[in-house]
């Protein structure tokens, strides 16, 4: 699956999470995932992600940005990680990820941004 | 219905010339082991241990909550004090709560702050120990993260501490385990875990200390999860090559409260541990 459809899948799976929609209900931001160079912006409005954008772009401002490869995004993905890809965290400091921006943005809202980046995770039924 | 075998008191202890009523839980008979929660937490990771009949039929697990932590209140005052424990205090605060209780040279278990601290007192007060269980405990590691996120006005720090510490916790871990494992980060008092994390990442005291630990006096056991990112197993590796005679298990499914998250990955773990430390002297105690 091209990255930017699991991006599109992330946006449909979050609409159908409402207690993640209510985690992120102050979180009215445009984040920047960049994969292997490749840009993506995912603007949320008040937890929802009203846009999944494809860079490169120079003039979309965003809060805090995560920078992967695509093969450590893969791994992060999966439903049961290997040490160091079950977290954004350990993405960084496996030396696979580099997070940067406005981190406290990020830290106020941990738990709903890394909830709605593990989604493409296989595992069980959401609750709602 | 059921009622666990676990029970919960008080002792009050005197720490820094001040009072401290400290809650305290335990379970079983036999060899004393004392359990040191990890920061930012408190006895409940414990729980499951506790309440394991085989492991309680020969061990008295006793664990308490620190000052601050769970159901022990923070000292009178504390409400103009910015909380920031210290290696000093802690090891004051353990020995003072063994004393209060009686206990003759317990195993001490203690789990991150508490496996650091479990490694300063095999180094500086052996003889009030048996042997050490020091699980994802290592000599030290500076933060990755900014200890200051986790004590503010405009957020949560318990909210964003759990959401931190997550990244410590195995995907192998029940669902149900990690949330509750995770719910007493939530609950933590403001600036708890901040305070603990203070001496946790800032002070490297023990890592002098380490060749001085005789392991053939006291055994030291370290136990590592896989999927701890604070204390990773090259940390615990390293600072069991620094102490002659410790021995290293690592867990490749579990994190950083493997106690706590994961009961039943972590109890071959923990009964092989037992297993290395001393039998009681004398049965009479």
């Amino acid at each position: 699956m091209q990255v930017i459809e699991t991006f599109k899948h992330i946006q449909t799976s979050l609409e159908a999470a409402p207690y993640l929609l209510r985690l992120g209900r102050l979180f009215s931001e445009t984040v920047l995932i960049e994969i292997g160079g490749s840009e993506y912006y995912l603007s949320f409005d008040k937890g929802h992600i009203v846009s999944v954008t494809e860079g490169p772009s120079r003039k979309t401002p965003w809060r805090f940005a995560l920078r992967t490869d695509a093969e450590a995004l893969e791994k992060f993905w999966q439903a049961r990680p290997e040490p160091g890809f079950h977290d954004i965290f350990g993405l960084v400091k496996a030396g696979r990820g580099r997070i940067d921006g406005d981190i406290l943005s990020l830290v106020k809202n941990l738990r709903f941004f890394k909830e709605v980046l593990t989604l493409p995770r296989a595992k069980e039924e959401l609750a709602a | 219905m059921s009622i666990e075998p676990i029970t919960g008191r008080y002792v009050t202890v005197t720490v820094g010339g001040t009072p401290r009523r400290i809650y305290f839980e335990e379970a079983g008979q036999g060899r004393p082991v004392i359990c040191l929660h990890t920061a930012g937490a408190d006895t409940r990771q414990w729980r499951h241990l506790m309440n394991d009949a085989e492991i309680t039929a020969s061990n008295r697990l006793i664990a308490f909550d620190m000052p601050w932590h769970g159901k022990s209140l923070p000292p009178e005052g504390f409400e103009t004090q910015e909380y920031l424990l210290t290696t000093e205090a802690y090891i004051e605060t353990v020995l003072a709560v063994i004393d209060g209780l009686g206990l003759v040279r317990p195993v001490l278990a203690g789990c991150s702050m508490g496996g650091r601290i479990a490694l300063q007192l095999a180094a500086l007060h052996p003889e009030k120990f048996s042997g050490f269980i020091a699980i994802e405990a290592s000599d030290f590691q500076p933060a990755w993260y900014d200890i200051d996120w986790f004590h503010r006005p405009d957020a949560h720090g318990g909210e964003m501490g759990a959401a931190l510490v997550s990244a410590n916790i195995s995907p192998f871990a029940p669902d149900a385990e990690r949330w509750n494992t995770l719910w007493m980060f939530m609950q933590s008092g403001p600036g708890v875990f901040r305070g603990d994390l203070s001496f946790y990442t800032k002070d490297d005291s023990l890592i002098p200390r380490l060749a001085r630990i005789d392991t053939g006096k006291t055994p030291v056991h370290i136990i590592v999860g896989a999927y701890d990112l604070t204390c990773t197993p090259e940390d615990a590796e390293r600072t069991a090559r620094a102490i002659p005679g410790a021995t290293l298990a690592v867990m490749d499914e579990l994190g950083h409260f493997p106690m706590s998250e994961h009961p039943e990955g972590f109890r071959p773990f923990f009964v092989e541990a037992l297993g290395k430390m001393p039998e009681p002297a004398a049965k009479a105690a």
